[in-house]
């Protein structure tokens, strides 16, 4: 990848107990393009995509070794502030889960954790991150309804709102629409599109012609491994491993 | 659904090679009527036409389908873009057959001049070609078309030196001129067919290894 990297892996290992997650992996995430994560179920994409925010902190006797930077600063050092690179890795998960507020709460509880509570500053904040995740016009006139109210497309694009109400550099996306109809999809497949734009957009998918549709860069995983990372038209049109052309083929297994 | 669509993938290969080896069929023997100046066995060629162009309709209609329902990727996508050259080159390689196939029945009633000059061996090269064209795209080979480049030179060759030897035999003797036209436009078609093989030989390659390639 000859883009800049704004995310960089380098040799990572990752066993939950003792079982081995990932193995040496090392990939170059480039800013401001969407990159998607691929492979089989269990084969380390969400693992590998919750290293970037440290979200395998949050689980019990997880050991990870090797080097990963966002803006070539290690982020598996000590003293990082978790809170700090969770405000820069934002992150999108399968099933909507607004929180059971408000619209307008939902937005702005990121900004007010971060400090932020003057309202017309919110105000701007709100409307910015709605407009940006392609909501706006679909609630501006009922931001005090709760947002559990909202279809599951809306919430979901509710989530995406409220994690760029904190201004990241990059969104990490795990399965983002799988619990959504191919209308509410599409809707979020050309949110994605436009977020890259700003932000450096990962997204981790089953559904192959998704990560066709919207990546920039794609990886193939298998078995803990980065078989494969490279343009999205080269890995769909012609892969270089055997392995990865068995599993966009459906010849796997 | 996946052992379905590759089912499907190889059913439409075989398809493929059936109308491609029609193609191929049209065009040699149509080169054989003309040479024994069979007209009944022209007939069998002209004969043919509505069928290849059914099995390319029906081919095309089968790669739409296979694309809208199951979106391929990599190789799976690659042959099937392969194989929609493939039927367009057959059917022009037949439909050249069946233009041969109509000269035969104009020039039957006067002996050959020359004995055909050079265009048996011509399309015994030709023929030589799509049948290798063929096999590659049958057994997933670019072995037998390595030399496509080369073997393209040498029908070029032939063309030119049948039309300059029909306008010798030309000037000579006006009587000659409806014969030595057709041997002319013989070649001419003879050696676009080798083209076509050309075209299938770079699709085959596209096909097994994702690289594009141009034979001149």
């Amino acid at each position: 990848m000859s883009e800049s990297a704004i995310i960089t892996t380098h040799n990572v290992h990752l066993w939950y107990n003792e079982k081995r997650a990932l193995e040496s992996v090392s990939i170059k995430i480039p800013r401001n393009k969407v990159t998607a994560l691929i492979g089989p179920s269990g084969c380390g994409k969400s693992t590998l995509l919750r290293c970037f925010n440290r979200l395998n902190d949050l689980i019990d006797h997880v050991k990870i070794t090797g080097e990963i930077t966002l803006d070539d600063k290690n982020i598996q050092e000590s003293g990082t502030d978790v809170v700090m690179l969770r405000k820069k890795v934002g992150m999108v998960f399968q099933k909507p889960n607004p929180f059971p507020k408000s619209i307008y709460e939902n937005v702005a509880y990121g900004p007010r954790i971060h400090g932020i509570n003057d309202r017309s500053m919110l105000d701007t904040i709100i409307e910015r991150s709605l407009r940006h995740a392609a909501i706006w016009e679909e609630v501006k006139d009922r931001l005090d309804d709760s947002a559990l109210g909202l279809s599951g497309g809306q919430q979901q694009r509710l989530c995406i709102a409220r994690t760029l109400a904190v201004e990241p550099e990059v969104i990490l996306m795990d399965e983002p629409c799988s619990a959504l109809d191919p209308i509410a999809t599409a809707k979020i497949e050309n949110l994605i599109d436009s977020l890259k734009k700003d932000y450096t957009v990962v997204i981790v998918t089953h559904n192959m012609q998704q990560a066709a549709r919207v990546s920039d860069y794609t990886g193939f995983m298998y078995l803990g491994k980065l078989i494969e990372c490279g343009k999205t038209v080269q890995i769909f049109e012609h892969p270089q491993e055997e392995l990865t052309e068995n599993y966009i083929t459906g010849r796997f297994g | 659904m996946t052992d379905k669509f590759h089912t499907e993938l190889k059913n439409l290969k075989a398809e493929t090679l059936e109308m491609a080896h029609l193609g191929r069929y049209m065009l040699r023997t149509a080169v054989d009527a003309l040479i024994r100046q069979d007209n009944e066995l022209a007939a069998s060629v002209i004969a043919r036409k509505e069928k290849i162009h059914e099995m390319e309709v029906r081919i095309e209609e089968h790669c739409y389908h296979l694309i809208a329902l199951n979106q391929p990727m990599a190789k799976d996508m690659r042959t099937i873009a392969c194989t929609l050259k493939v039927i367009t080159a057959s059917l022009r390689i037949g439909r050249y057959g069946k233009v041969i196939a109509n000269i035969v029945e104009k020039i039957s009633d006067q002996p050959h001049l020359a004995n055909l000059m050079t265009i048996p061996h011509m399309a015994d090269l030709v023929t030589g070609m799509i049948d290798d064209s063929i096999e590659a795209y049958e057994k997933d080979s670019v072995a037998a078309i390595s030399d496509f480049s080369l073997r393209d030179d040498t029908i070029d060759s032939l063309r030119q030196s049948i039309f300059r030897e029909g306008i010798t035999y030309m000037m000579e003797d006006p009587k000659s001129i409806t014969r030595c036209t057709n041997y002319i436009l013989v070649a001419r078609y003879l050696e676009r067919c080798a083209d076509h093989a050309c075209k299938i030989a770079e699709n085959v390659h596209y096909m097994n290894t994702g690289e594009r390639i141009e034979i001149h």
